[in-house]
């Protein structure tokens, strides 16, 4: 029999009443919710309100709660639900808009001896806006299969449960996703 | 001395295996298999260094640190939730000791379709129903939580079949 994952171990003891074990699976697993909800979205403030729906939503269900699958499975599955359904709602679409506002990004980073360097910084603000629009310009799903892929390191076995679908599914989304991808950044190498 | 492969861009079912190259997920002697094709194929060479150059400029997409206050909002809210819920189960509780769980059951089901009632518009009956058993429901909360249980049901079935449940 296959071991019960931490995650889902500390999700059982939530289920029990232990209020610290959700610190604990928060802690863990809060970032990787709002950056992967951040590069869908690409919005600060609309990520943040949907991570915070995430994790309401794990909390709300712990009674009812079965490991049947990895805590994370589960966890990117209602994530990527969210995003899909706030994309869909029109409640951001960054695709659709100027991607002129910060959104959150980190400031484009410096030379090594601290000292500003504005054409280097812009620069890379040029190379990251070109990055987000063309994350942004994928078809929704594609978008997310990437970004569990790249930034979440996932498996296809694991993407496809999140995106309910089979892992051959995964990989032509993959594959489509990467091939348009190659053709709009790989002259930024 | 390393076996020759065919080219795995001829298919797209082995067309993976070059972008598990670029994420350096291959074992050593199918990297060394694919480098090895790689010297006389610049089909697969062009598509592992664009893959590689997409794979790199993802790299600098850092996104920024989550807000101070994130966990502070999500328990404020958690927290309201769980006061709604532990006044309703209050006010239930003298049902449940003087009549037993069908009155409680009953009451549930008053709640319920004064809940169903407001959302198709008919404030008037709701209200009524609100006030008599005097509990502040919000039908967005309710809405919410039966929107999740749905979710959460809806992948337990999924993923039920694939592999049995695991047991403590
Ligand atoms: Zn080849």
């Amino acid at each position: 029999m296959a071991a019960l994952d931490f995650d889902a171990e500390l999700m059982l003891r939530v289920r029990e009443g232990d209020g610290a074990s959700f610190g604990v699976l928060l802690d863990k697993h809060r970032s990787s919710v709002v950056h992967f909800l951040f590069r869908m979205v690409q919005n600060r403030a609309v990520a943040e309100e949907l991570a915070q729906e995430v994790f309401l939503r794990v909390y709300r269900s712990r009674a009812t709660y079965e490991p049947t699958a990895k805590f994370t499975t589960w966890l990117f599955r209602i994530a990527t639900h969210l995003a899909l359904n706030a994309l869909r709602d029109g409640r951001h679409d960054r695709s659709q808009e100027r991607l002129d506002d910060d959104s959150g990004d980190l400031p484009a980073r410096q030379v090594s001896d601290g000292r500003p360097n504005v054409e280097h910084a812009l620069l890379n603000e040029a190379r990251l806006e070109e990055i987000r629009r063309a994350i942004a310009a994928l078809p929704e799903k594609q978008r997310a299969a990437v970004l569990m892929h790249k930034y979440e390191e996932m498996e296809y076995s694991q993407i496809a449960k999140v995106l309910n679908c089979s892992e051959s599914a995964v990989k032509s989304l993959l594959f489509r996703a990467y091939e348009t991808l190659r053709a709009r950044l790989a002259h930024l190498a | 001395m390393v076996t020759p492969m065919n080219c795995p861009l001829e298919t797209r079912e082995t067309a993976e295996l070059l972008l598990d190259y670029c994420r350096r997920r291959l074992s050593p002697e199918r990297a060394a298999m694919l480098e090895n094709h790689m010297q006389t194929c610049t089909a697969c060479r062009g598509f592992a260094e664009r893959q590689r150059a997409v794979w790199e400029a993802l790299d600098g997409w850092e996104a920024a640190p989550v807000s101070a206050d994130f966990d502070r909002r999500l328990y404020r809210r958690i927290e309201g939730e769980t006061s709604w819920l532990e006044r309703l189960s209050g006010r239930l509780r003298p049902l449940l000791a003087y009549r037993g769980v069908p009155v409680a059951a009953a009451a549930c089901l008053v709640i319920a379709a004064g809940l169903l009632m407001e959302r198709s518009a008919t404030p008037v009956p709701t209200a009524a129903v609100a006030q008599k058993v005097n509990v502040e429901v919000q039908p967005e909360q309710v809405e919410k939580a039966l929107d999740a249980m749905d979710l959460i049901s809806e992948f337990n079935d999924k993923v039920r079949p694939e592999k049995p449940q695991a047991k403590l």
